[in-house]
């Protein structure tokens, strides 16, 4: 009982005081409930999608967004963990349910020996340098034709599940676990280093913060879990290509990651949840359907020049404000703020949000 | 009363629910020649059958309605797995059929063998398509391939065409043993053909003076063709399907290369590909499928018919046509459109298609036989695909080598 | 084979050398990284081609008309896409990349899919060294190395050289000089575009042109570029050298393995940049507060 009212108590007092919070329940809640009235395989099996992408999107915004490293080669992470899952499912004769494990763990190394590389690396150059990796990894790939698959890949591979509602299941509860993981983790004082790692980092040092640990950290935590959704992809679609490490997956999440907002975990999944079935219903369409990566990347564009920060920090903006006193966000149709009193509008309310 | 007339209108309405049409959804990339080409067969199928009636189900007919899926394979697998998945659950397809890139297949199969519908590859060549049918065949039995042959059996063709050129060169410059360079792109579906060609040479009496393997995507073969002309080699065996098959045809006209391009060029079995090299792919010869030459009875005519239509001839990928052609007399032979029963009626069946003649393995591959799912080869010259070989059908031409000129 | 290699080298490195020369133009001066130039170069061929084939206008007038019609198209996307958004790096990012989707789409549409082949400007091959080099190669050579020359009496023997140079340096200083910023950047966005459309116009009869083949180029020449230093011409060149002979080593040396040569010049990118930082030439830029 005691739990019960702490529970309503926090969801009054945390969740429904901000409109983007509830929202973010709101829609948590809504695709945990949605097989229960609507069970088309097609809608399902897009979605499971989604939320297998969502994965992929977060992971990077973690490390492009927070700390200020933009990855472009992230494929490198997502196609080593789908195709380390799926070698040891298949040669070992492994359950998927270790083997996306340990594909995660795999990636987690990728990431740490990525990092490493990049240390010295800033800005463009660290951006660069990343594309090149999972090109290196493809040419690998095909010079050992008989593990790798070649231009095949691996396929055959075993199901997690069988039947489109619980593989949705699982990709949803990943994709929801993981993501309020990775935002609580960018919410705290490891995200706030971070933080200050990207706006300065000689500032940082000379804090006394180790900022080599915290940028190795975070690239093996953000590939971490890009190789766990990997991983999970793999399984989903039985096979594991070349194409989990090609530019244009790479493109596609710095996409989905800048269009929905960098340094916000929860931007790129609203990207990835607008966008890619988006794109798939544009295709769905006989007479345009081959126009749809016509119309996305227009659509990217046009949304870019009227929110250049992304379209979540957009709607947010519009939905709420930062108190000036406290800094702390607010219902934007509020007054005065709910934490410190301060006056939110009028001649009082001075400081915007940046 | 009531009750009779209430189960007469059920019946009524469930024969009126029950399909008027029967539904087959091409699946391939819509943007690319071998999509175009597997919609082009298929439209030629059902215009050719509804016309004439529509097909035979027990007693009533039916008509053929097409459904038409851009996998966009080429680029995407996740898009050709959501294609398949949207014909089966939204539009109710009844049959599949297409298909191009391998990758792309393989996972399509795996949705197509869950609902447990007929998938009849058209453009995909790799054998596991074949072996998944033998090692489990109670799940993967809806799966038959009529285009082309598996990769291995692709190998037969290109030695016996190999042969007689060999012959040919050996008769025109008195050598004993002609000079074969392998050029493979380095790609996984070549490397056993690769292997075989080196293990197999030296016993057609053929030297191997060297492998190369550039990357199926190279836009440039100068370093390879110096080499190879430095090594004095009469024949450069192509395995080849990507760009490079472009590059190999253009390079090599553009040096005047004594030797001559004999193998698979995938690019060069395109109408296009004479103006893909701009001109200079004289002498390129590659197997291929479609020529106005009587394969079978229907060939000229169904050569003739696309040409007119479309104003190209056809690639392999539009084997559709024989594709619906099969499925249309196993279901008027079967008086049914459910796959378990079609299955063996097809697996008996012997099909005289447009493309060659068909009969299938227990994998539910095309049998290889020269003459009937072989194939023909073909040479471009001045512009144009001559056919030259197997010589037993009528219609071929000589072949022309470089240093005859 | 050494000759091989060598000519070979040559040729390849001309070309990339026109590719990364515009893209470190830009980058220098607007600190744009346009994942589009390649695109622009792909544009370049594709309007070259529909102008030989569908008009009876000649191989120069059809490269110049190319050449200034892909330039023109530059400066208006220009404009309208990154200069609204010129203060969100990202946001240019992938402005860039979408722009650079779009034009592959709609090449896509008109043309289909299919690889086109462009003719040779020039025809026949000549034999230097004992290696036969078709004529067409020579031109891209001679065609790199006069757009070279151009570049470097632009950049350093005019006016709107020396102010691009300027802003290149310092973009707050130039333009407290009284430079128009503006302005200055739209040009060298302009020049270094023209460069990739007369490397797409002279390059594309050697290749072949489809909607896709922008993305090739783009990694070698990003490889390039940082290879040599963002924002160092000098650096560019010397990578496209060592890139263009690289490469051409790889497949002369390794004959089953010409297909590793992509990934061959990046490892050599990655190896550099463990070593310096900043590529060869680059120059390290301050965190602009």
């Amino acid at each position: 009982m005691y739990w019960l009212r702490r529970a309503w108590a926090e969801l009054r007092d945390e969740v429904f005081v901000l409109p983007s919070r509830t929202l973010a329940l709101v829609w948590a809640l809504g695709l945990l409930l949605l097989p229960l009235v609507y069970d088309d395989p097609y809608v399902l099996r897009i979605l499971t999608m989604t939320c297998l992408f969502a994965i992929f999107a977060a992971s990077w915004d973690l490390l492009a967004g927070y700390t200020g490293q933009v990855n472009f080669g992230h494929a490198l992470f997502f196609g080593a963990g789908a195709y380390t899952s799926a070698l040891l499912s298949l040669r070992l004769g492994i359950t998927p349910w270790i083997t996306i494990w340990a594909g995660a763990a795999v990636a987690l190394l990728f990431g740490y020996l990525a990092g490493y590389l990049c240390l010295r690396l800033r800005g463009s150059y660290l951006s660069l340098a990343t594309l090149a990796f999972p090109l290196i990894a493809l040419g690998l790939l095909f010079a050992f034709p008989e593990f790798s698959g070649g231009e095949l890949g691996i396929s055959g591979l075993r199901r997690l599940a069988n039947g489109p509602t619980p593989n949705y299941y699982i990709a949803a509860v990943s994709m929801l676990a993981i993501v309020l993981g990775l935002w609580k983790l960018a919410d705290s004082r490891f995200g706030i280093v971070l933080h200050a790692i990207r706006d300065d980092e000689v500032a940082a040092r000379a804090s006394g913060i180790n900022t080599l640990r915290y940028k190795l950290a975070v690239f093996a935590l953000s590939a971490a879990a890009a190789g766990f959704s990997g991983a999970l992809f793999a399984h989903y679609l039985r096979v594991a290509g070349p194409s989990t490490l090609e530019v244009a997956l790479s493109f596609q999440v710095v996409i989905w990651g800048i269009f929905g907002g960098v340094a916000t975990i929860y931007g790129p999944v609203v990207a990835v949840f607008i966008l890619y079935p988006l794109t798939e219903w544009l295709g769905s369409f006989r007479s345009f359907g081959e126009l749809r990566l016509l119309i996305f990347a227009v659509i990217v564009l046009l949304v870019l020049l009227f929110m250049p920060r992304g379209l979540t920090p957009w709607l947010r903006d519009k939905l709420e404000t930062a108190c000036p006193r406290c800094k702390q966000r607010n219902r934007a149709w509020r007054s005065v703020c709910r934490l410190c009193g301060a006056p939110l509008s009028g001649a009082d309310a001075k400081i915007k949000p940046a | 009363m009531l009750r009779i007339l209430a189960t007469l209108g059920a019946l009524a309405l469930a024969s009126g629910v029950q399909a008027q049409t029967i539904k087959i959804a091409i699946l391939g990339p819509m943007a690319f020649v071998q999509g175009e080409n597997h919609w082009a067969g298929a439209e030629m199928a059902r215009d050719e059958i509804n016309k004439a009636g529509g097909v035979h189900v027990g007693g009533r007919r039916l008509q053929i309605e097409l459904i038409r899926a851009d996998t966009n394979e080429s680029n995407s697998v996740p898009d050709a797995t959501n294609a398949i998945e949207r014909v089966i659950t939204r539009d109710k397809a009844d049959f599949l059929v297409g298909g191009f890139r391998s990758e792309a297949v393989l996972a399509m199969q795996e949705i197509a063998m869950d609902y447990k519908k007929l998938f009849l590859g058209a453009g995909a060549a790799h054998s596991k398509l074949g072996l998944n049918v033998e090692q489990n065949y109670e799940r993967y039995k809806y799966w038959f391939r009529i285009a082309p042959t598996k990769d291995v059996d692709l190998v037969r063709t290109l030695f016996a065409v190999l042969g007689s050129i060999g012959q040919q060169i050996r008769t025109d410059l008195k050598t004993d043993t002609p000079k074969v360079a392998i050029l493979a792109e380095k790609a996984i579906w070549t490397e056993a053909l690769v292997a075989a060609v080196q293990k197999n040479l030296p016993a057609m009496k053929m030297e191997v003076v060297g492998t190369w393997q550039p990357s199926a995507k190279a836009t440039d073969v100068t370093a390879e063709l110096s080499a190879i002309e430095r090594s004095g080699a009469h024949i450069v065996f192509t395995i080849l399907s990507d760009v490079v098959g472009i590059t190999v045809g253009r390079q090599m006209g553009e040096r005047r290369m004594k030797a001559v391009a004999w193998g698979i060029n995938v690019e060069g079995q395109k109408e296009e590909f004479w103006q893909a090299t701009a001109g200079k792919a004289q002498y390129v010869s590659t197997l291929d499928t479609f020529a106005e030459v009587e394969m079978t009875p229907q060939t000229v005519a169904f050569v003739r018919a696309f040409k007119a239509r479309y104003g190209k001839a056809p690639t392999y990928n539009a084997a559709t046509y024989d594709a619906i052609m099969i499925l249309k007399k196993a279901i008027e032979q079967a008086g049914t459109t459910e796959a378990d029963k079609l299955i063996p009626v097809i697996e008996k069946m012997e099909y005289v298609g447009a493309a060659g003649t068909d009969t299938w393995d227990k994998r539910h591959d095309l049998v290889w036989a020269v003459g009937k799912t072989a194939g023909i080869a073909v040479q471009w010259q001045d512009g144009k695909k001559v056919p030259f070989w197997p010589p037993s059908v009528k219609g071929m031409q000589p072949f022309k080598m470089p240093h005859s000129n | 084979m050494l000759q091989d290699i060598l000519v070979t080298g040559l040729v390849n490195s001309g070309v990339y050398a026109l590719l990364a020369i515009g893209f470190s133009l830009i980058f220098g001066v607007a600190r744009i990284v346009n994942i589009a130039h390649t695109a622009f170069y792909m544009l370049a061929a594709y309007c070259f081609y529909a102008l030989l084939t569908k008009t009876g206008l000649g191989f120069a007038l059809s490269g110049v008309i190319a050449v200034a019609a892909v330039t023109a198209l530059s400066v208006v996307c220009y404009r309208l896409v990154i200069e609204p958004v010129r203060e969100h790096e990202s946001a240019v990012l992938i402005a860039t990349i979408a722009l650079a989707l779009i034009f592959q789409e709609l090449m896509l549409y008109s043309f289909g899919g299919n690889y086109l082949g462009i003719p040779s400007t020039l025809e026949g091959v000549v034999r230097v060294l004992g290696v036969s080099i078709p004529y067409q190669r020579l031109l891209i050579l001679v065609v790199a190395a006069v757009m070279l020359a151009a570049t470097w009496f632009f950049l350093y023997r005019t006016r709107l050289g020396l102010a691009i140079r300027a802003t290149a340096n310092d973009l707050e200083v130039a333009n407290l000089m009284g430079m128009n910023v503006h302005r200055v950047a739209m040009a060298s966005v302009a020049a270094s575009v023209a460069l990739a459309a007369v490397a797409g116009v002279v390059v594309a009869p050697v290749f072949v042109v489809d909607p896709f083949m922008w993305l090739a180029p783009l990694v070698t020449m990003l490889a390039i570029v940082v290879l040599g230093g963002l924002g160092s011409l000098k650096g560019s060149l010397i990578g496209a050298l060592i890139i263009g002979y690289v490469e051409a080593i790889t497949v002369f040396a390794l004959p089953g393995g010409a297909y590793l040569k992509g990934a061959v010049a990046l490892g050599i990118m990655v190896a550099v940049l463990l070593v310096r930082p900043e590529g060869l030439f680059g120059v390290a830029f301050e965190e602009e507060r």
